[in-house]
């Protein structure tokens, strides 16, 4: 077996705007491998959702499923990613986001916004999951999540009732 | 054979190679197959070892295999794609493991390329094994997408290709909707043979209570599909272990093979799993394990993890149906571990 070395997790940050994909895609990898330990890269892996080389956004997306909630710090970036045109970083930042709950309570509005108004169903779809995650913080919401329950995507619809229940009256 | 909640989707099956066994007769029923002669009682150690810890290292060539049971396994492959097949070391230890049993219910291809199953479905047969498979559609709500598949030895296993398909999604509530087939063990005389489906999942770990709960439904619908049918076995990586499982308590007499020990590569959750129920599988044969990544290959931690972060799981069934007369009493039909 190759591969017994482990560079850290800063050094596979960097990696990850290296100009050789097959770099790119090696650091998404062993920062997917990280696990857990790999969440202070949750941004950096975020941004990669949105790399042009496929493999790359594989193991961007595989990391970042096994991530957990990121840390409290990087949620103003993540905030700013949610509104990213690129489906699936938007989509991912959206998830983290929804994954921090409470702690998120700045993000109601971009998330509101990202409901209302993103072009991928995946995107809005996973704006009313994450404002659900947010409880009574996301009462800002109320009125793009009303709106939500209505239309005509019953995941859509569904998701953005369960995100009003969980805000409560 | 339409499930209630919603229809079935085919799924379009590759073309069988010189090599791979006749699937269905004309009438739509499973084609007799001879039984195949193997070797008895050679992984009989393999069966009863210690089921967590896994067993011996595969030896080189095909593996002769007990007639008395078929080895059915879930293998989460994470990120199973260009840069994995590229790795000649790591493609070393997947077809080892999957020459260890008769299926392996695969998770999470994740390729652009076409050729990722094909290439490793001959990396497996590279010894003489004579596996073949049947892969799903790509499956996600992102562009980021995953392929089901399943991999069986054609010596010992047959699936009816009219009925791989993608099982029923109502309410969109299952991000990647499970692909199901419908199997048959060639050890046996067919009209003895057990059969049974395979539902292959990888649940959203963002929404495995909500996707549990469909999940339920999805094994009932399968359970209702056809009368000549009992045995539903769901296996995957369900993201949850058994004290997650209260939605499927709703299912008469439901149980999981895997509990007690943890499945993935670290060691640390119980995420995998074979979930049937008694006592319409009563061909459960109580045997069940972890094939650790670690241990049955010697790899230290970083290097199992360039295999996959998930261990496979396994369980074996004896291969006749159990209301079936004639054959050796089964092993057992104690209930299934809980």
């Amino acid at each position: 077996m190759s591969d017994s070395s482990s560079p850290d997790i800063g050094t596979l940050v960097g990696q990850l705007a290296a100009g050789d994909a097959t770099l790119r895609a090696e650091a998404a990898e062993r920062l997917c491998r990280a696990g857990s330990d790999a969440a202070v890269a949750a941004v950096p892996l975020v941004r990669a959702c949105g790399d042009d080389d496929d493999q790359v956004r594989e193991w961007a997306v595989a990391g970042l499923e096994e991530l957990g909630p990121p840390p409290q710090g990087s949620i103003p970036q993540l905030v700013e990613l949610a509104g990213s045109r690129h489906p699936l970083v938007a989509y991912w930042a959206i998830t983290l986001l929804g994954r921090s709950g409470k702690d998120a309570a700045t993000a109601s509005k971009v998330l509101a916004e990202c409901l209302g108004s993103a072009a991928d169903p995946s995107v809005r779809q996973r704006a009313a999951w994450a404002l659900g995650r947010l409880g009574s913080e996301a009462a800002t919401a109320r009125k793009a999540l009303e709106k939500a329950a209505a239309e005509p995507d019953p995941r859509l619809a569904r998701l953005a009732r369960e995100a009003l229940d969980s805000i409560g009256v | 054979m339409v499930p209630a909640g919603g229809p079935i989707r085919r799924v379009m099956l590759p073309a069988q190679s010189a090599c791979s066994v006749r699937l269905r007769s004309p009438a739509g029923v499973f084609r007799p197959a001879p039984a195949v002669c193997v070797v008895a009682g050679v992984l009989a150690c393999f069966l009863a070892c210690n089921a967590v810890v896994g067993f011996a290292q595969a030896p080189v060539g095909p593996m002769a295999k007990p007639w008395d049971a078929v080895l059915i396994a879930s293998f989460n492959i994470q990120v199973f794609g260009e840069s994995k097949m590229a790795k000649q070391h790591v493609v070393e230890v997947l077809t080892r493991v999957v020459r260890n049993f008769d299926i392996v219910a695969i998770q999470e291809v994740r390729a652009k390329s076409n050729d990722i199953i094909p290439s490793f479905v001959r990396a497996v047969n590279a010894d003489g094994s004579r596996y073949h498979y049947v892969i799903g559609p790509r499956e996600g709500r992102t562009n980021s997408k995953e392929q089901y598949v399943f991999v069986y030895d054609t010596n010992r296993i047959e699936v009816d290709p009219s009925t791989v398909g993608i099982s029923p999604n109502p309410q969109d509530k299952i991000h990647r909707s499970p692909m199901h087939a419908r199997f048959r063990t060639r050890v046996t005389p067919a009209e003895m043979a057990f059969t049974f489906w395979l539902v292959d999942i990888h649940t959203d770990p963002d929404e495995v209570p909500q996707e549990l709960e469909a999940l339920t439904g999805v094994f009932q619908a399968m359970q209702a599909a056809r009368p000549d049918e009992d045995d539903v076995i769901l296996l995957g990586d369900l993201n949850a272990g058994p004290p997650e499982f209260s939605s499927f308590k709703k299912i008469p007499g439901i149980g999981w093979a895997v509990s007690g020990t943890t499945t993935n590569t670290r060691r640390s959750k119980t995420y995998d799993n074979l979930i049937f129920a008694q006592p319409a599988t009563a061909e459960y044969l109580n045997r069940w394990g972890v094939l650790d990544l670690q241990s049955t290959y010697g790899l230290p931690l970083e290097n199992a993890l360039e295999v996959s972060d998930h261990n496979p799981v396994w369980a074996a069934f004896y291969p006749a149906e159990s209301r079936q007369q004639g054959l050796p009493p089964m092993a057992g039909q104690m209930p299934v571990r809980r």
